[in-house]
């Protein structure tokens, strides 16, 4: 049996954390093993990227380090982390001045990056046990529907998130639809929901997560699942803000696709926490 | 070095190195897709002040007018670079696979260097020197994963962290 080395990072970790005990039922459910380690942040691959990119090599080398002293693959609950040490490991493979340097820097706290594990992204683990997920769903899920966000840094860039279509993802949808939930197509699947805009320009930000919950309306939605902590917490914290000030209603609760599979596999909502959502519940859901 | 003209050779350079083992951002031919698929510019360009637009840096940034990222004519937390929300659209649309998402990245990490860069990032990068983590563990966190029957955070080694970041000099930038 294969253990990862859990990276659940620092939003799910130390603010969402009801986010990580879905997740945690749903890989014990499946038969996924996993086992702590001391994990930094991955770092953020808009914030400290943004802030510096070498520091955010030399940090996301340290922590695969990490794993690499213990031979193991890790598993991130988070599209930023994966992408943040997919990306660095993209960087240090593909350009030796760069791997050099990190490494010279990594001495100076006795480690060497190697490259030698993998970095899986929750979802693409999810998607290679869809069997052993059919067969713990206990429950019916038909009166949901479902609008999935994978968000971006589940699938781009291409060059080191290789893992579904960038532009029209289906990964996210595969798994809904093995829960028994229904999937409702809408046009703005792939669009951003402006996270990192958001921060120094709100307007914009605003503006863009307007057009993803005004076409996921249209598409008559009555749930979205998401697979990024980001995601969730701007998706699940901005309708109230955003249905004052363009005077519409967005009121469309959220799940991490781990608590819809929690609750289709029986686990009681109690247990996962889901009061700590601010978008409250629709009967859809309170009927599970 | 700047010529009347506005050309900064160094920052070409830097441009010009951002890809991995690749030149290709010289094959840019000015076709629009990534301004056209950018949810930013989608929205940003009715805003008169706020034009944010990835074909216009790539050209800029490529002939080594530096004052185009705005930034760099000391506007701080200006749209260009900072309006970039980093979802990766324009590098998966471009013909020519140019990573226009690094150009902006390293534009950033040039304004940070200056002092220009966004409170937000500014107090991330801080938060990451140090606690090691973007967002700092707390007894009420503590407390609800406790709730949810879930182990403590496993806490870094912030030492380990902060060596690093001054090793590099990003401290100096905080």
């Amino acid at each position: 049996m294969t253990e990862y080395k859990m990276f659940e990072g620092c939003v799910i970790g130390n603010r969402i954390p009801f986010i990580e005990a879905a997740s945690r039922k749903v890989l014990d459910k499946i038969g996924v093993q996993t086992s702590q380690a001391p994990f930094a942040c991955c770092p953020d691959p808009t914030g400290v990227k943004s802030f510096d990119n070498t520091a955010w090599l030399a940090l996301g080398a340290r922590n695969l380090c990490l794993a690499e002293a213990e031979g193991k693959d890790i598993i991130s609950l988070c599209n930023g982390c994966t992408n943040t040490l997919r990306g660095v490991q993209h960087q240090l493979k593909h350009d030796s001045n760069k791997k050099e340097a990190i490494n010279k820097e990594l001495a100076k706290i006795g480690k060497e990056y190697k490259g030698s594990i993998d970095v899986k992204h929750f979802v693409d683990v999810l998607l290679s046990n869809l069997d052993a997920i059919k067969g713990a769903i206990t429950k019916q899920m038909g009166d949901l529907k479902v609008a999935c966000h994978p968000g971006c840094h589940y699938m781009r860039p291409v060059e080191w998130m290789d893992s579904d279509d960038p532009l029209r993802p289906k990964n996210l949808k595969e798994i809904v639809a093995v829960s028994g939930a229904n999937v409702v197509d809408y046009e703005e699947l792939a669009l951003c929901c402006g996270n990192a805009v958001a921060g120094p320009f709100p307007e914009h930000g605003d503006a863009i997560l307007k057009q993803k919950y005004d076409s996921i309306k249209k598409a008559g939605a009555n749930c979205i699942v998401v697979n990024c902590p980001a995601c969730f917490q701007r998706l699940d914290g901005e309708q109230r803000n955003l249905s004052k000030k363009f005077e519409t209603e967005y009121n469309i609760p959220i799940l991490y696709i781990t608590e819809l599979l929690a609750l289709a596999m029986g686990v009681s909502s109690e247990e996962i926490g889901l009061k700590n959502h601010r978008t409250r519940r629709n009967t859809a859901i309170e009927n599970l | 070095m700047t010529l009347p003209l506005g050309i900064d050779f160094e920052f070409r350079k830097l441009i010009m190195d951002v890809h991995v083992s690749s030149d290709k951002i010289k094959y840019c031919y000015q076709c629009s897709r990534c301004t056209d698929n950018c949810p930013v510019a989608a929205v940003a360009n009715p805003f008169y002040e706020n034009i944010f637009d990835p074909r216009l840096i790539v050209l800029g940034t490529l002939l080594g007018y530096k004052d185009v990222v705005m930034a760099l004519a000391g506007k701080k937390s200006a749209i260009v670079p900072w309006g970039c929300t980093v979802c990766d659209t324009c590098d998966t649309v471009c013909p020519q696979a140019i990573e226009v998402t690094e150009i902006i990245t390293l534009a950033k990490n040039i304004t940070t260097g200056a002092g220009l860069a966004p409170d937000s990032v500014v107090a991330q990068a801080k938060s990451v020197f140090e606690s090691g983590k973007a967002i700092p563990s707390q007894p009420a966190i503590e407390r609800r994963r406790e709730q949810l029957g879930l182990p403590s955070v496993v806490a870094p080694d912030v030492n380990e962290v902060q060596t690093l970041l001054k090793a590099i000099g990003a401290d100096k930038k905080l």
